[in-house]
């Protein structure tokens, strides 16, 4: 039975599980980045849209409420996300120990 | 007791906890455990939420079109109680407090607007609509972005064939 290397299993679980986490910030990168521009845009009307008085300072107030709702919600969106990346990671992790194990111990002790 | 037999007892010891946690971890390994760190997607809400948009815009589409357009309180209603049948789904589930909240939060939009639809003269003045609009608007689409992202790549099941 070959000896299993702690470094070496080590290694490769952050192999295994590393570019998932990065795929993952990506993806959730991108995907805030789109929605606070459009909050953004959102606030700055609000804004202009007083100072014409298209609309008044109660009214600002409670669309200004709606946009920190919306953001809330793109927040909780992130937080769904960063826990998807950390589960794939986390199982492609175990995926690698089940591989490393089963070829030290000649078996597949783990199937 | 002496210290050899001392020693001898707590290298029994070690050794018995170090092949428990050999054979926990085994069985653990052997079960083929998965971690689940959030729920699963949901057909249901998906399709829920998309129905809640699709009313919400053709309510606001209307008050574009007509800005005379008068305040309609069958539209809240139906909303708020869209609304609540998908949280109680969502609060049953395995793991979606997060969805629960994000109804919570766009429960609370269609409040506001509704207060300010309620209160605004006609005809109503398109700056209020379009970015109460806005902000209804992103937040459904954060509501589906998580929610298709929960089908973890899955392809669809392939038909059966005989």
């Amino acid at each position: 039975m070959s000896q299993l290397d702690v470094g070496t299993l080590a290694s490769q679980m952050l192999e295994a599980a590393l570019p998932i986490l990065k795929k993952g910030a990506q993806e959730a990168e991108s995907f805030a980045k789109t929605e606070f521009t459009k909050i953004a845009h959102t606030i700055v009307a609000i804004g202009e849209q007083v100072a014409t008085g298209q609309i008044s300072q109660q009214q600002a107030g409670l669309l200004l409420d709606m946009q920190k709702s919306a953001s809330r919600t793109v927040l909780l969106t992130l937080e769904g996300l960063a826990l998807l990346a950390v589960e794939e990671a986390i199982n492609a992790a175990l995926d690698v120990i089940k591989g490393v194990v089963n070829t030290a111990l000649k078996f597949p002790l783990i199937p | 007791m002496n210290a050899l037999q001392a020693a001898c007892a707590t290298r029994r010891e070690g050794a018995a906890f170090r092949a428990f946690a050999v054979c926990i971890t085994a069985v653990l390994l052997y079960a083929g455990c998965h971690v689940k760190l959030i729920g699963d997607y949901d057909d249901t809400i998906d399709k829920g939420i998309s129905d809640v948009q699709q009313r919400a815009e053709l309510y606001f589409a209307k008050l574009q079109s007509s800005p005379d357009t008068p305040y309609d309180q069958s539209f809240y209603d139906d909303m708020r109680s869209r609304l609540a049948t998908l949280k109680t789904r969502a609060s049953a589930s395995y793991k979606k407090d997060i969805l629960v909240r994000q109804i919570s939060e766009l429960q609370s939009e269609f409040g506001k607007f509704q207060e300010l639809d309620q209160g605004a003269k006609r005809p109503i003045a398109a700056a209020l609509v379009t970015s109460a609009e806005s902000a209804i608007s992103v937040s459904v689409e954060s509501i589906l972005t998580l929610e298709l992202a929960l089908k973890r790549g899955v392809p669809a099941a392939p038909a059966a064939t005989k």
